[in-house]
C-alpha cells in the first residue's frame, strides 16, 4: 500500500475543487493508496495539489522525499492511471 | 493555545465584558446580537480556515519568536513570501466571506510597531521593542484578534492636535502615573472593534513637539475600564432583524464599524509602545498605512464574489451569451485582476527593515490603494447594469412566502424556466448587498476612505515617485544635457 501525504497550496484562487479532487483520487485508488498525515513517519509520496499554474505549495519541508505535483484535474487522471497500471 | 478554532474564538468573545451601544441602548449580549453576529462569523472564518489543510500554506506561519505554528494574522512578516501570502490571504478571505473580515488591521498595527519600536530604541535609547515583542508573544500565544485604532475624529482639519478647541478630538495623554498613563479621546470608524480581544492605539498623523501629548501608542484589552463602543449604522442593517434570510443578500457574513471612546483609560507602562516621541508618530502612521493599503487585497476577493454573482444573474436572465454582457464581465475581471496585480506587486517588491520585519513597497502599496478607491465602484456599476432594475424594485421575501402574493412573484420573476424565482431573487439581493446594502460599506466607501482617503495616497505617490530618473531618461533620449545648463545656439 502506497502511503501518500497530501500537501495543498494555500488555495487563494484555485481553478478547481482541490479537496474534492483528492477525495476522488482516494476513492479511485482505494486499496492501493493510503492517505496519511504529512508528519507520518513513512511517507512514500507527497502529492502536491496546486490550485493553479503558480504552484506555490511550500515543499521545502519534503526535501529528499518523492513529490508528485498535480496542477489540473487531468494530472490526477494520469496519476491514477499510473498507480492502477 | 497557539491557534484557536472558530468555536474557541466565539467562546473567547463571550468572556469579554464590552460596553457596547447600538440604537441608543446598551447591549447585554454582543456575540448573539443579530446585527453584529454576521461580522463575528466573518472574523471566525479567519480562525476556521487556519485549521484547514487546503488553506494551511496561506493562513498559518511560523512565529519568529517562539518557532510555533501561528495564525498568519498574528505574524510579523519575515520575508517576501510572507508579504505575498498576506495578499493572497486577503483575496481568499474576501471571497469566502464577501465582506470585510476585520482582522487585517491588527496585523498591520503589529507589523508597523515591530519596525517603529525598534527604530525608536535604536535612535533614542528607549526600550519599546522588547516590551512590544513580549506583547506580541502574548497575542500569538493566545491567537488574539486586535483592532488597530488609528483614526481620530480630528475636529477642525485645519488645526493640529494641540490647537483644537476641544483637546480630546485627538486621543492624548492626560496624566502620567508611576505605573502607567491615563489617556482620553476616541477612535472613529473602528472596523471589527467589538469582535476584537485587544485594541492597539496609534497616532493618526505626523506630529510636532507641541503635539507630543498626542504622540502615544499602546495596547489595551478590549474590555478595559473606560472604553465604550458605539456601533455604526449600515445601509439596510435592520433587515437582519427581519424574518427570513433572503433579503440580507449575504446570509452568512458582514462587517461592522464603531466609534470607540476612551474616557480616562489607564494603560500600564508594559503596554505603552510610544510615549511623546512625536518625531516617530509620522513614521508609525506611514508604516501602518503602507501595510494597510496592501491589505485592500481583500477587495479582490469581494470582487470575485460580485463578478460571480453578475455572471450568475446573466445566466438566470438568459443573457449570458450576449456579446455586450460578455464584454462587461471581461471588464469587471480586468479591473479586479488589475487590483490583484497591485497587491502582489507591492508585496513582491518589499524589503527588509532594520528590525528584520519585511515592509511592502510603499509606492506600489499606495498605487494599489488608489486603484481600490476607484475600481470597485466601476465593477459595482457594471454589476448593477447586468443585474437590471429588479435588483432595487423587487418585493421582499415576505411577499414571496405570502400565499396572496407569492404566486405572482413566482410567475412574473421567473426568467429562465430552469431557475426558480427564489434563486433569481437571491442572486440579485447579493448584488444589492454588495453594491448598496450593508456590504457596500466595506466594498465601496471603505475602499474609498479606509487606510486613508484618495488624496493621502496621491501625496505619497508624489513624494515617492522616482521623478529624477524619469527626467534623466527623457532628457537623454532627446539630447538634453543631464545637468540642465543653459545651452546656446552655438553649443548645439
Amino acid at each position: 500500500m502506497l502511503k501518500v501525504g497530501i500537501k495543498y497550496c494555500g488555495g487563494c484562487n484555485p481553478y478547481y475543487d482541490r479537496v474534492a479532487l483528492v477525495k476522488r483520487i482516494a476513492d479511485r485508488l482505494a486499496g492501493k493508496v493510503k492517505i496519511v498525515a504529512l508528519d507520518h513517519d513513512r511517507i512514500d509520496l507527497v502529492l502536491a495539489v496546486e490550485g493553479c499554474n503558480t504552484a506555490c505549495a511550500e515543499l521545502s519541508q519534503f526535501d529528499g522525499k518523492k513529490i508528485r505535483v498535480i496542477t489540473y484535474p487531468e494530472d490526477a487522471k494520469e496519476f491514477i492511471q499510473e498507480i492502477l497500471g | 493555545m497557539p491557534m484557536m478554532t472558530a468555536a474557541q474564538y466565539e467562546e473567547s468573545l463571550r468572556d469579554l465584558n464590552l460596553v457596547v451601544y447600538m440604537f441608543g441602548k446598551q447591549l447585554d449580549n454582543v456575540v448573539d446580537d443579530p446585527i453584529i453576529r454576521p461580522s463575528m462569523q466573518a472574523v471566525a472564518k479567519t480562525y476556521e480556515l487556519a485549521h484547514r489543510p487546503e488553506h494551511d500554506d496561506i493562513m498559518t506561519a511560523t512565529s519568529h519568536i517562539t518557532g510555533k505554528k501561528i495564525n498568519r494574522f498574528t505574524h510579523i512578516h519575515q520575508n517576501i513570501d510572507d508579504l505575498v501570502k498576506k495578499s493572497k490571504m486577503g483575496r481568499l478571505l474576501g471571497r469566502e466571506t464577501g465582506c470585510c473580515f476585520q482582522r487585517c488591521v491588527g496585523m498591520d498595527a503589529l507589523n508597523a510597531l515591530s519596525i517603529v519600536t525598534y527604530n525608536m530604541d535604536h535612535q533614542l535609547g528607549t526600550q519599546y521593542n522588547s516590551r512590544f515583542l513580549k506583547y506580541l508573544e502574548y497575542v500569538q500565544e493566545n491567537d488574539l484578534t486586535c483592532d488597530g485604532a488609528m483614526t481620530d475624529p480630528k475636529g477642525d482639519r485645519s488645526l493640529p492636535p494641540h490647537k483644537q478647541p476641544d483637546p480630546d478630538l485627538y486621543l492624548h495623554v492626560v496624566k502620567e502615573k508611576a505605573n502607567g498613563i491615563i489617556v482620553r479621546g476616541a477612535k472613529a470608524h473602528q472596523t471589527g472593534a467589538v469582535n476584537s480581544h485587544e485594541i492597539i492605539v496609534m497616532p493618526t498623523i505626523a506630529m510636532r513637539k507641541e503635539d507630543q501629548d498626542y504622540a502615544v501608542s499602546f495596547a489595551l484589552p478590549a474590555d478595559a475600564e473606560g472604553i465604550t463602543y458605539i456601533m455604526g449604522r449600515q445601509s439596510c442593517d435592520t433587515r437582519k432583524l427581519e424574518e427570513g434570510l433572503l433579503d440580507r443578500g449575504n446570509i452568512l457574513f458582514g462587517g461592522h464599524e464603531a466609534l470607540v471612546v476612551l474616557d480616562d483609560v489607564f494603560v500600564p507602562w508594559e503596554r505603552v509602545f510610544m510615549y511623546k516621541e512625536y518625531e516617530f508618530a509620522g513614521q508609525l502612521v506611514e508604516k501602518f498605512a503602507a501595510y494597510h493599503r496592501q491589505s485592500y487585497a481583500c477587495k479582490v476577493g469581494v470582487g470575485d464574489v460580485l463578478i460571480g454573482a453578475s455572471q450568475t444573474a446573466a445566466e438566470y436572465n438568459n443573457v449570458a451569451g450576449a456579446s455586450h454582457i460578455k464584454d462587461k464581465l471581461i471588464e469587471m475581471n480586468h479591473l479586479n485582476e488589475t487590483l490583484y496585480c497591485g497587491c502582489i506587486a507591492c508585496a513582491s517588491e518589499g524589503s527588509k527593515e532594520p528590525s528584520g520585519t519585511y515592509s511592502v513597497n510603499t509606492l506600489l502599496a499606495n498605487i494599489h490603494k488608489q486603484n481600490v478607491t476607484r475600481f470597485p465602484y466601476e465593477i459595482s456599476r457594471i454589476a448593477q447594469d447586468i443585474a437590471g432594475g429588479l435588483m432595487v424594485t423587487m418585493p421582499s421575501e415576505m411577499d414571496l412566502t405570502a400565499p396572496a402574493t407569492g404566486k405572482w412573484l413566482e410567475k412574473y420573476f421567473t426568467a429562465n424556466c430552469d431557475v426558480p424565482a427564489l434563486n433569481r431573487m437571491r442572486i440579485l439581493r447579493l448584488i444589492e448587498n454588495l453594491t448598496l446594502g450593508t456590504a457596500a460599506v466595506g466594498y465601496l466607501t471603505e475602499s474609498m476612505h479606509g487606510a486613508g482617503s484618495p488624496q493621502a495616497q496621491r501625496i505619497m505617490i508624489s513624494r515617492l515617485a522616482n521623478m529624477k530618473e524619469k527626467q534623466r531618461a527623457a532628457k537623454k533620449l532627446c539630447g538634453i544635457e543631464t545637468d540642465d545648463r543653459k545651452q546656446t545656439t552655438e553649443d548645439r
